[in-house]
């Protein structure tokens, strides 16, 4: 890993070198490259979650330039029921289907992200919470307002708001939708890195990470890179095992437990 | 130290699994009670996902009555007649409570489901546990030793007698219809799917004041049936919701086995209508805090939940 950053900070040098060599007058060319200090999140017996660097060099850099970092997991299907008090107990009603959700979803940035960036990017890029894409197309249809064609309304009103707000609510307390205002560290001459935090309930699968830089408001490059969260050692094979041969798996769980509670009456009887 | 549960998806402490496990097979050794309806109500506590507590419970429950179901067959103390149709009751039960089982979590009520079932059945046990030895202890002391306990009144003949397709169960010696025999081996079935319980402490006293069975072979009986039966539920949970975890179900195994011989020991030696209190407290008490946690506000007016491929 030390190597990695080496090659990398050596390359950005060059980079930067290059860039102060060519006149004063002509526009710097921009550009990202990023790392991770790891491509592979390994989820063994011991997982209680991970760290990880984010880190990479900018060239063009200048004064009032910001950085995001944005982590993208694997997306699926949620269903969102609100509770309603029935008969005195709270049951689940209601119930409101989004599709491709990201199990993971967090942002890290120089500033707060209303600081430097304007709305339009933010919503076009899906930046932040309140950008995030959430939709739920079972209850959407489009519509002309206005004369504007193509307008998404919901049939919820602005009930779907709060299903919206649910769900990065619930996911933000597991730690699964983090925004980190700050989170992203200039170093020196265009180096940077951010640290990444995934929780104890990660879910597995294939994670984009988009490294944006904003000027005036609007990214003007950016790169990606990609990190993959599995199951490895006994998980792995235990998991696998139960989704592919579930009848196998069945039949081994009983026979288990068979031997084991034979055995142990065994054991104690002849002590 | 914690360990991730590869099927559950969470980490748990393992030595609090361990310790729960020794616990609550103390308890099952020491009353002789299967122990799922305590230890699926805490695994829920502890943050185990509903589904997959209740189907690794019920494999926890196939180790902990096969060496008991093994010593009754041994010593031929069961009505394995009587077991039979109990049992092809309770295979019907138990495909049926696992197809609702898989219905109920595709329409996100399977949590409401559960815990309706817990608050239902551990008030009225640990209701009558608690009016039970409490009376007993009032015996003992108003009465000292001497105190003969009254024989539980027998029902006159009724409705039980009159309901047709009667066969002979000569070790019970008994002639009775089979509807009430499938119809309590069927519900066994169905509470082992959906509460991950043996159901011993329904089966038991409707053995005994439904059925009449002689109680000499009433344990034998129930134990042979729970084996069966919750040893079908947990391949079929396997099979087709893919909720058994192997991790949590060996920590279970390993502590209630040898927690339930600690428990069998201790049970021999100790004044039981103290720790029948005692016992009766803890039942309420998990009832109480699952029927608070329904009634009273959520911290979050929302759920999320995974969408399960079957139902769109």
């Amino acid at each position: 890993m030390i190597a990695r950053l080496l090659t990398l900070l050596l390359a950005a040098a060059t980079f930067a070198g290059a860039a102060h060599s060519a006149p004063e007058d002509e526009i710097q060319p921009v550009g990202v490259v990023a790392a991770l200090t790891q491509d592979v999140v390994e989820i063994r017996s011991n997982f209680t979650g991970a760290d990880f660097l984010v880190y990479g060099a900018v060239t063009g850099l200048t004064e009032g330039d910001d950085i995001v970092v944005v982590v993208r997991g694997p997306q699926e299907d949620l269903r969102v029921m609100r509770k309603i008090r029935t008969l005195g107990i709270w049951v689940n009603r209601a119930p409101v289907r989004f599709e491709d959700i990201y199990g993971y979803y967090a942002v890290a940035s120089t500033r707060s992200l209303s600081q430097f960036a304007t709305f339009s990017a933010l919503r076009r890029e899906a930046i932040g919470m309140e950008h995030l894409r959430l939709s739920a197309p079972e209850t959407q249809r489009e519509e002309t307002r206005f004369g504007v064609g193509g307008v998404v309304v919901s049939e919820l009103g602005a009930e779907v708001v709060d299903y919206r707000r649910a769900i990065v609510r619930n996911r933000a307390r597991d730690g699964l939708y983090v925004e980190s205002p700050g989170g992203v560290e200039i170093i020196d001459g265009g180096l940077f890195r951010a640290a990444v935090r995934l929780p104890p309930v990660t879910p597995v699968g294939e994670y984009a990470l988009d490294i944006y830089l904003f000027r005036d408001g609007v990214p003007i490059a950016s790169r990606r890179t990609t990190l993959e969260v599995r199951k490895a050692g006994m998980e792995q094979v235990i998991y696998d095992f139960a989704q592919r041969h579930s009848a196998l798996y069945g039949l081994l769980a009983v026979a288990l437990a068979l031997i084991s509670g034979w055995g142990a009456a065994e054991i104690f009887r002849r002590r | 130290m914690d360990i991730y549960l590869p099927i559950a998806e969470v980490s748990v402490n393992l030595f609090l699994v361990l310790g729960l496990g020794l616990g609550v097979g103390f308890l099952s050794g020491m009353f002789g009670v299967g122990g799922g309806f305590l230890m699926t109500p805490i695994l829920i506590f502890i943050g185990i996902p509903p589904p997959v507590a209740v189907a690794t419970q019920t494999n926890q429950i196939v180790a902990s009555s096969a060496s008991g179901a093994l010593a009754h067959f041994r010593r031929k103390s069961l009505d394995i007649k009587m077991g039979l149709y109990l049992l092809a009751g309770g295979i019907a039960g138990s495909v049926a409570g696992v197809q609702l089982f898989a219905f109920l979590q595709a329409t996100g009520q399977i949590n409401l489901v559960i815990s309706l079932c817990y608050v239902g059945f551990l008030g009225v046990i640990g209701g009558l546990m608690l009016v039970e030895s409490v009376n007993a202890l009032w015996r003992r002391y108003k009465l000292g030793k001497t105190g003969v306990t009254p024989r539980p009144k027998r029902r006159k003949r009724g409705l039980i007698d009159a309901m047709p397709f009667k066969v002979r169960f000569p070790v019970s010696g008994l002639y009775i219809s089979l509807i009430p025999v499938i119809a309590i081996g069927a519900m066994v079935g169905i509470l082992a799917a959906l509460m991950g319980v043996g159901g011993g402490f329904i089966m038991v006293p409707a053995m005994i004041y439904v059925l009449r069975m002689p109680t000499s072979v009433v344990i034998g009986t129930s134990l042979f049936q729970i084996l069966f039966v919750t040893a079908l539920t947990t391949f079929l949970q396997a099979a087709q919701n893919q909720t058994v975890d192997l991790v949590l179900a060996a920590l279970l195994i390993v502590g209630g086995v040898i927690g339930a011989q600690f428990g069998a020991r201790a049970g021999q030696r100790i004044r039981a209508e103290e720790l029948r209190i005692a016992l009766a407290l803890m039942v309420v008490a998990v009832c109480l805090k699952l029927a608070w946690d329904l009634v009273s506000d959520p911290a979050d007016m929302f759920e999320l939940m995974h969408v399960t491929g079957a139902v769109s």
